[in-house]
């Protein structure tokens, strides 16, 4: 709460306090004496008894006693103040007034008269006994600002009544609520000036004025310091309150659109008549506080800053809201990067950031005012919607003749207000606009006039501009110039130093001469210089045709900083002593002449060639026709380093003009010519780099001298950019073939092919079979290829020695140069027949054949009875042979043998298979000891025998039987029934038979020719008896399951069979179980079927 | 601004027009007192929120019973909801000055705004076009604000848009009724 006092009076604090301090002693005093005076002349019932007296002015005192009810009616008193001048007064009432007595003690006589009697009561009155009490205020005025909730009093010191200078205290109270609860406590001080005076005292409420009423009283208290009596407060003034609002806003919750600062503590009420159910600020529910009846409050702390359109505030009750709005933000920050330049010197522009956004907007925002306190002038700012979040600015006019501005921003809402200032010169803050209509007009081919445009007052200033000045192939120039402020906006300028027939790009910028901003570049603007005269003549060349009988004058076209402009035309002329001669005008893309001259003439002409632009003609280029003669002439060897070759020669100071080098291929017709180059008289080497030197081609570079305009050959260099291997092989033929050696000659490759200097060839020759060379490929390394480098470039031919007589040589022949080796050309060569070891190579083995046939024939014929005896005796009765006798002991058994003897017998569909010693077989079969070796090749082998097997005869197997029965456990013969189909006979292994021999007998087992187990033997014997009765098949497949692999092995558990998906015979490998259900084991046809496939396995 | 003179406008075409436009406006009329609530802070954007007890005195409501709805005549239906219209179209500018003031950041709101003005006022020239047609005296247009612009409390600006809008909305919502019922008798 805020107290407004304006004091019109001095203060004086600290003399009232010690004034009541005295005055306080004197009423005690007093109090005690008037008791005293009392005690001894009114003890008496009726009397006038405890005289009070008051003052409200100091001037008149106020005095009055208590009496008896009795006595008083109907009493008259008179009261006299005794040893006084002052009149005695007759009264009716207790009281009298008096003047202010003197300060010192008066005796006073009161006698009472009434019927029953009188009585004199007297008192001793002193000014110390006296009170001082105000006289009871009245307000003079009480108002109320509703929108700021703020009170104001004003009252009426009464100061003309009482003395000067007397400090008065006022207390005011403001109470709320309808049962008067004291909203606020204030304590004024002032000292009166002698005169009546208004007071004025302003008090701000926290709640809002219209939602209770409020009520103010006030007192004083009067400390006059040279009064000795009691001083006391007055009486309080009437109650004074404010009435509620004014009709006209008719409102219920106050305060109504209010805009606080950020932070801010409110209160809000409701003033309805029927009860408020809830109430919220923002999206927040809030506690009600009731004031009365009608009027509740919320109380809001720390109000944060509002969205755009405000705090909604509101009071629901049952069957309305009621609400208000409230705008919370911060007051304006101090503008920020407050800048003030001009663009014109015509108007000011001052640019500011506002910083912080206040959370204000529309007609809540910052308001900003531009003062400047030299002129008092200011500006509005007045706001742009779609610029809202940028920087602000203003523009302020210029003031003719004022440069220094002081500028004052004054930015204000409803919650605050902030300021900046900037002190500018602004001669010093001239930031141009952009220059514009940039035209460019010519003076002569290397100077322009620029003209732009720039807006604005500059007479008083110089600019500085910069102009940008592009070409394409110089790049960038800046130059800067000031010119002349103008008044008129039309500035132009001229801009030497350029380069004729040029396409220039032109833009420029200004600023102030005092540098402050530059302006934003023109626009670009292109422009084309004039043409000049060409600087210089063409560079020119000339050429012998190859019959002499012209000259061919080559130039070069000139460079765009020589041209100076579009060439048109080339002028030539020659001429010796006689007159000049003309050839007809050349026209640009030409840059060659031929000049009719007959080279046998040995007259010298000068030529001269002149090029021509619009502008004009060139310094004529001028060049001799003949040569200066050079005995002395070698050709040269140069290889290149990297792009280019390098040349060196002696400095000579005979050459005055200059060096020219040419070139050209050295495989090109006359004139050899593709380039040249000239090259200052004082230089000692060049190198020419030209873009389509090729690796591996042959140039040949001519070095020229100049003197006296005239050139001489100094130097024929031939060479290489890079030399590469020959790209061909030599071709080669062998001249001549001796018994011993081979004369090889071949021929030069050609220049083009041979792709660099020619370093020298590699031979090689191997003794080979013809087609079996392995030379190619393999130059080196190889111990019987043997090798010769031929280093002698002129050589053509080469003998090879030491070769052996008709015997097959590999010859290859390859070139190399610094490049590396190129390919190889290969011969094969037959060396000739050596005569002398042909005849011994033929002698001899004759000379041994004749002797080892004389030695045989006497040997044979000295032995011939052994020998008759031996091979070739008297034939014996063939029974009785010992030959044969042998060989029937050795082949007993084999039924080859034995079955040579025997009838052939039909066969049957009984089969009775027999079980006998394979021993001799084994031996002799021994491709079929593989066990994988069952393929139908060896089976059509073995067919002839087991033929043999079937054309049995059964008288002599019995007897086999017999025999096998007993050498073989638990073999036995089989009787296997089977129809004609099953004729096809699986070839037999001997030796699987004998491994099936042990299990046969207990019927078929499809993999039992794999290595048996003694167990199994075991078992399988147990069940010899019902097995050897025959193969049943069935009965072991049933337990079969056809995919399963396991069923077998569970028979033989200890085998190591593979498995396989089916069971498989085992020399067929077909199938036993057909797939699927076409043939099932368990369907009584399967007996047959397996009988059929295995009735070679049980055949013992 | 009315209809061009001179052409003759045939009643049924009148009407079929004003129709087509009239349920063009229903489309976006919702979306307006959403878009304008959303701007006004809670509660006025809290979900859902509705305060049917809040009316303009200026702003005939739309709501009507429906015998007495039923029982009007063609040019009285049309005049009822050519004067709402009228009234619609000043207190739509009304809300626009509002809202500038509030929230003059909020471009998509004060376009919808001025763009609702705008079609209320063509909705209003096409249903005078169709009472003269109909041989009605168009009625004069009227102040129908009267001093409520001036000192209305921020806080009744905002109650004032909402009903402006709201009521936008419903009269919308009855135009295209009426308009459906005079469609049904004039245009075959």
């Amino acid at each position: 709460m805020e107290v407004y006092f304006y004091l019109r009076l001095l203060s004086k604090m600290g003399e009232n306090k010690r004034m009541k301090n005295s005055s306080k002693f004197q009423w005690l005093s007093s109090v005690i004496f008037l008791y005293l005076v009392n005690q001894a002349h009114g003890q008496k019932r009726g009397v006038p008894h405890d005289l009070k007296c008051i003052t409200h002015n100091l001037k008149e005192w106020d005095c009055s006693w208590e009496a008896s009810s009795r006595i008083n009616h109907g009493t008259t008193y008179e009261i006299c103040i005794i040893n006084s001048s002052y009149p005695c007064i007759q009264t009716e009432k207790t009281r009298f007034e008096i003047p202010a007595l003197s300060l010192a003690d008066h005796e006073i006589k009161i006698s009472s008269m009434h019927a029953s009697g009188n009585s004199v009561t007297k008192f001793i009155l002193n000014e110390r006994s006296v009170s001082l009490v105000p006289a009871m205020l009245q307000i003079f005025n009480l108002t109320a600002d509703f929108s700021t909730s703020t009170l104001h009093l004003k009252w009426n010191d009464n100061g003309s009544v009482l003395p000067r200078h007397s400090n008065v205290t006022w207390e005011i109270v403001v109470l709320y609520k309808e049962d008067m609860e004291v909203a606020t406590i204030a304590t004024l001080n002032t000292t009166l000036i002698g005169k009546d005076s208004l007071h004025h005292w302003s008090w701000t409420s926290h709640i809002p004025l219209e939602c209770t009423p409020h009520y103010v009283k006030i007192r004083c208290y009067i400390d006059e310091l040279h009064f000795s009596g009691q001083k006391e407060w007055s009486e309080w003034s009437p109650l004074r309150n404010i009435s509620g609002p004014p009709i006209k806003e008719n409102y219920e919750v106050f305060p109504q659109d209010k805009v606080v600062p950020v932070g801010s503590n409110m209160t809000f009420c409701c003033v309805v008549e029927e009860p408020v159910l809830t109430a919220q600020f923002g999206s927040e529910r809030c506690s009600l506080i009731r004031l009365d009846n009608k009027s509740v409050a919320i109380e809001i702390n720390n109000i944060a800053v509002s969205p755009s359109s405000g705090t909604n505030v509101v009071f629901t009750t049952k069957s309305y809201m009621y609400g208000t709005v409230v705008f919370a933000g911060y007051p304006p920050d101090i503008p920020r990067k407050l800048n003030c330049e001009t663009r014109d010197l015509k108007e000011i522009i001052c640019s500011w950031n506002p910083g912080r956004p206040t959370g204000l907007v529309g007609p809540r925002d910052t308001n900003y005012i531009l003062y400047e306190r030299f002129s008092g002038r200011n500006v509005t700012y007045s706001r742009d919607e779609e610029h809202m979040n940028e920087n602000h600015q203003l523009i302020f006019q210029m003031i003719a003749g004022q440069e220094i501005y002081n500028f004052t921003l004054k930015a204000s809402n409803p919650v605050g207000r902030s300021e900046a200032v900037i002190l500018v010169d602004i001669t010093q803050r001239v930031y141009p606009h952009t220059p514009s209509k940039l035209i460019v007009s010519d003076i002569d081919p290397t100077a322009i006039i620029l003209h732009w445009h720039l807006s604005g007052n500059f007479a008083n200033i110089n600019l500085l501009c910069e102009i940008e000045i592009n070409t394409p192939y110089s790049g960038q120039e800046l130059r800067n110039i000031t010119v002349k402020g103008l008044e008129t906006s039309s500035y132009r300028v001229s801009v030497d130093k350029l380069m004729p027939y040029t396409m220039y790009t032109f833009r420029i910028r200004c600023s102030s001469e005092n540098f402050w901003k530059w302006s934003k570049w023109s626009n670009e603007k292109q422009y084309l210089t004039m043409e000049g005269i060409p600087s210089k003549g063409p560079d020119i060349w000339r050429e012998w045709s190859a019959d002499g009988k012209s000259v061919i004058i080559y130039w070069k076209p000139l460079s765009i900083n020589e041209a100076n402009g579009k060439i048109l035309s080339y002028d030539i002329s020659y001429w010796s002593e006689e007159e000049k001669q003309y050839l007809p005008e050349i026209p640009d893309p030409q840059h060659r002449a031929e000049i009719q001259l007959d080279r046998n003439d040995y007259n010298d002409y000068i030529i001269s060639v002149v090029a021509r632009n619009s502008a004009g003609s060139s310094p004529p280029s001028k060049i001799t026709s003949m040569e200066i003669p050079n005995e002395d002439l070698k050709v040269e060897q140069i290889v290149g380093v990297g792009n280019g070759i390098l040349f060196h020669w002696n400095y000579d100071p005979n050459m005055t003009c200059d060096y020219v080098i040419k070139w050209c291929n050295s495989t090109q017709s006359e004139p050899c010519l593709i380039d040249w180059k000239k090259f200052p008289a004082n230089s000692t080497g060049a190198l020419i780099e030209y873009d389509n030197f090729r690796s591996g081609t042959r140039y040949n570079f001519f070095l020229y001298g100049c003197k006296n305009q005239k050139y001489q050959l100094l130097r024929s260099v031939v060479g290489y950019t890079e030399e590469l291997a020959p790209s061909v092989a030599p071709n080669f033929t062998v001249e001549d073939t001796s018994a011993d050696s081979i004369l090889v000659k071949w021929e030069d490759i050609p220049v083009e092919d041979l792709r660099g200097f020619l370093r020298g060839y590699l031979f090689y020759f191997e003794k080979g079979e013809k087609g079996t060379s392995k030379i190619q490929g393999l130059e080196s390394g190889r111990s019987d290829v043997k090798v010769k480098n031929i280093t002698d470039i002129t050589q053509k031919t080469l003998r090879i020695v030491d070769l052996q007589g008709k015997t097959g040589y590999h010859l290859l022949l390859q070139a190399y140069t610094d490049g590396g080796i190129g390919p190889g050309k290969a011969m094969y060569v037959v060396t000739k027949e050596n005569s002398e070891g042909l005849i011994i190579a033929i002698l001899i083995p004759v000379a041994v054949a004749v002797f080892v046939g004389v030695v045989t024939s006497i040997l044979c014929y000295r032995k011939r009875e052994w020998i008759k005896e031996t091979f070739y005796p008297d034939i014996p009765n063939p029974e009785n042979s010992k030959a044969l006798q042998f060989h029937k002991s050795i082949c007993e058994g084999s039924s080859t043998l034995k079955t040579l003897e025997m009838n052939p017998c039909t066969p049957n569909n009984v089969e009775v298979v027999e079980t006998r010693s394979a021993a001799p077989k084994i031996e002799e079969d021994t491709e079929i000891k593989s066990p994988v070796a069952d393929g139908p090749e060896e089976g059509s082998d073995a067919e002839p025998e087991n033929h043999v097997v079937v054309s049995y005869c059964p008288p002599i197997i019995e007897e086999e039987i017999a025999s096998a029965g007993g050498e073989e456990a638990g073999g036995s013969s089989q009787v296997i029934y089977i129809d004609i189909q099953s004729m096809y006979q699986p070839q037999a292994k001997p030796e699987e038979e004998l491994e099936n021999n042990s299990v046969g007998g207990a019927g078929y087992k499809p993999q039992m020719h794999l290595p048996v187990t003694s167990a199994v033997e075991d078992m399988i014997a147990a069940d010899g008896l019902e097995k050897a009765a025959g193969y049943r098949p069935q009965t072991h497949v049933t337990a079969w399951t056809l995919d399963s692999p396991d069923s077998p092995r569970s028979i033989d558990s200890n085998s190591e069979t593979v498995s396989f998906g089916s069971p498989c015979s085992v020399n067929s490998r077909q199938f036993l179980i057909p797939p699927k259900d076409e043939e099932s084991p368990k369907s009584s046809n399967g007996g047959w079927s397996f009988t059929h496939f295995f009735q070679n396995k049980p055949n013992d | 601004a009315p209809f061009v003179l001179g052409a003759p406008v045939s009643l049924a075409d009148s009407i079929n027009r004003t129709y087509n436009l009239a349920l063009y406006m229903q489309k976006n009329s919702s979306v307006l007192v959403q878009t304008y609530l959303q701007y006004q802070g809670s509660p006025f954007s809290d979900p859902g929120f509705s305060a049917p007890e809040i009316q303009l005195s200026s702003l005939a409501p739309a709501a009507v019973p429906f015998t007495l709805w039923r029982s009007l005549g063609d040019g009285e239906r049309l005049v009822q909801v050519h004067r709402a219209f009228s009234a619609l179209a000043q207190h739509l500018q009304l809300v626009s000055d509002d809202q500038a003031d509030l929230n003059p950041g909020s471009s998509v709101l004060l376009s919808q705004l001025a763009a609702a003005r705008l079609r209320a006022q063509g909705l209003m020239s096409n249903i005078a076009c169709a009472i003269t047609v109909l041989g009605v005296s168009v009625p004069p247009e009227m102040d129908t604000l009267g001093p409520a612009p001036f000192g209305a409390s921020v806080f009744q600006r905002k109650c004032r848009g909402y009903v402006v809008t709201r009521e936008y909305g419903h009269w919308t919502d009855r135009a295209v009724r009426d308009l459906a019922l005079l469609k049904a008798k004039y245009v075959a």
